[in-house]
């Protein structure tokens, strides 16, 4: 009888270890990032305030840096500023009968500025989790983006805070163009390095030069046309060969991100309703 | 008892936190992660009921995991190294009944004893950690690095925090 109740023990303890690894592997195996929960991600309010307070004492140490970006981003900014002032100036003489004004028809977006308070780069599927949530009128799949350039996706929305699918995951493509050329592919991350990432499916023919910019194709609502993603480094011969992939350099530097800005538009509804009738194996965005 | 289990109760909220405030973020050459927490998992004590202990090392991978976005790693890797502890400690110290203190450290077990556990159960949950994340992209020199270059940053934080840790309490005494 005892013998028989040791056994028993003995196989209690293996009937519970096998529980424990059969949920871990279910978990990991089902690990849609579209369909976990709020509570199970760091989007969920207690683990985003532990963040949050780790934040607010470590957010000082990057600002050197994000300060020299943010002056950069500024002159641009102020360049193209001008630049385009000049530009109205003579489109607003050249229609000066009409009354339709050029800028108010381009700009049916809006910003939400968000401070990140968590962010990997080294896994396999890196996020990213900020401050602002549904409370601030985050949605999922909205885009965000830094000073440099896109940083990833709006994900899963808590009511405070939210977590962002990084562009380094390889969950996320991006649909992106050479500047300055119609010709579009995929951008996906291959999680060899941080700073760089994969432009893909591009046609055979295209004419490029290393340092090219590469940028957001705006044939999604998520992200506007011509916000910068990177640069091109060399080209990549990948297994297929009907289509050419490039080797990009990231603008966006991950390991230091701080303020990102997350694209709210009101065409989403419209353009999400639009084409819900095509079936695609894979979302761009 | 009761003392023992207020004790490990703070121990776990602590180490969490110490893991994923800091820890998380000490990438070295983008390969060596430090696995700090699965200290708290390997000074439990040795009296533990198994099924305690598995239920123990699956809630503290699964926190880890909640609060690093690596749904389902850290949990498997930590339920399987809760099962691995007493055979482990079995290959390098057979009489387990002679331990006065149930909570394995350097002073109950001996450094020589206490470091090869440590270091054997280390090595292997950065092996299982590893392969789990090599199933996304596999790339076996980065795997190898990431295993040795986590398993001996592991391993040296764990042993130098044990050993301060451990002094302090024997002064206090």
């Amino acid at each position: 009888m005892r013998n028989l109740l040791h056994f028993f023990l003995k196989y209690l303890s293996w009937l519970v270890f096998t529980i424990y690894v059969t949920i871990s592997v279910v978990i990991l195996v089902k690990n849609n990032p579209y369909q976990q929960h709020v509570i199970m991600t760091s989007a969920g309010s207690m683990t985003a305030s532990v963040y949050y307070a780790t934040n607010s004492v470590t957010s000082y140490f990057n600002l050197h840096d994000i300060n020299e970006d943010l002056q950069r981003r500024n002159a641009d900014l102020e360049a193209e500023a001008i630049a385009l002032r000049t530009q109205i100036r003579s489109l607003r003489e050249q229609l000066y009968a009409d009354s339709m004004t050029v800028v108010e028809a381009l700009s049916p977006y809006t910003f939400i500025i968000g401070s990140v308070i968590n962010n990997s780069i080294y896994r396999p599927y890196n996020y990213i989790t900020v401050d602002k949530g549904e409370a601030d009128g985050v949605k999922p799949e909205m885009g965000v983006v830094d000073q440099n350039g896109v940083v990833g996706i709006v994900n899963i929305v808590g009511p405070h805070f939210s977590r962002i699918i990084s562009l380094l995951n390889p969950n996320f493509r991006l649909s992106c163009k050479l500047r300055g050329s119609d010709v579009f592919g995929s951008l996906v991350w291959d999680g060899k390095s941080p700073e760089t990432a994969l432009l893909e499916e591009l046609p055979k023919h295209t004419v490029y030069q290393p340092g090219d910019t590469i940028v957001t194709s705006g044939y999604s609502a998520v992200f506007p046309e011509g916000i910068p993603v990177g640069t091109v480094i060399s080209a990549h011969r990948g297994a297929d060969d009907n289509f050419f992939t490039l080797r990009i350099k990231l603008l966006t530097d991950f390991a230091r991100l701080s303020t990102v800005r997350i694209i709210a538009t009101p065409l989403i509804e419209e353009i999400q309703e639009v084409e819900q009738d095509i079936q695609e194996p894979q979302t761009k965005f | 008892m009761t003392k023992l289990v207020i004790k490990f109760a703070i121990f776990f909220v602590l180490i969490v936190l110490v893991q994923v405030t800091v820890f998380n973020h000490l990438v070295l050459f983008g390969v060596a992660v430090p696995m700090f927490f699965i200290w708290w998992l390997l000074r439990l004590p040795l009296t533990l009921n198994a099924n305690w202990a598995l239920t123990c090392g699956f809630l503290l991978g699964l926190t880890i995991d909640v609060f690093s976005d690596t749904l389902g790693m850290n949990a498997l890797a930590c339920t399987i190294i809760a099962a691995l502890r007493h055979p482990v400690l079995h290959l390098y110290f057979p009489r387990e009944e002679d331990l006065t203190d149930p909570e394995p450290s350097f002073r109950t077990l001996g450094p020589a004893v206490y470091l090869k556990y440590l270091i054997t159960l280390t090595v292997i949950y950065c092996t299982i950690y590893f392969m789990i994340e090599a199933m996304s992209f596999f790339n076996p020199i980065r795997l190898i690095m990431c295993i040795t270059g986590s398993s001996i940053l592991t391993f040296i934080l764990i042993a130098a925090i044990d050993s301060i840790t451990g002094k302090q309490r024997e002064k206090r005494l």
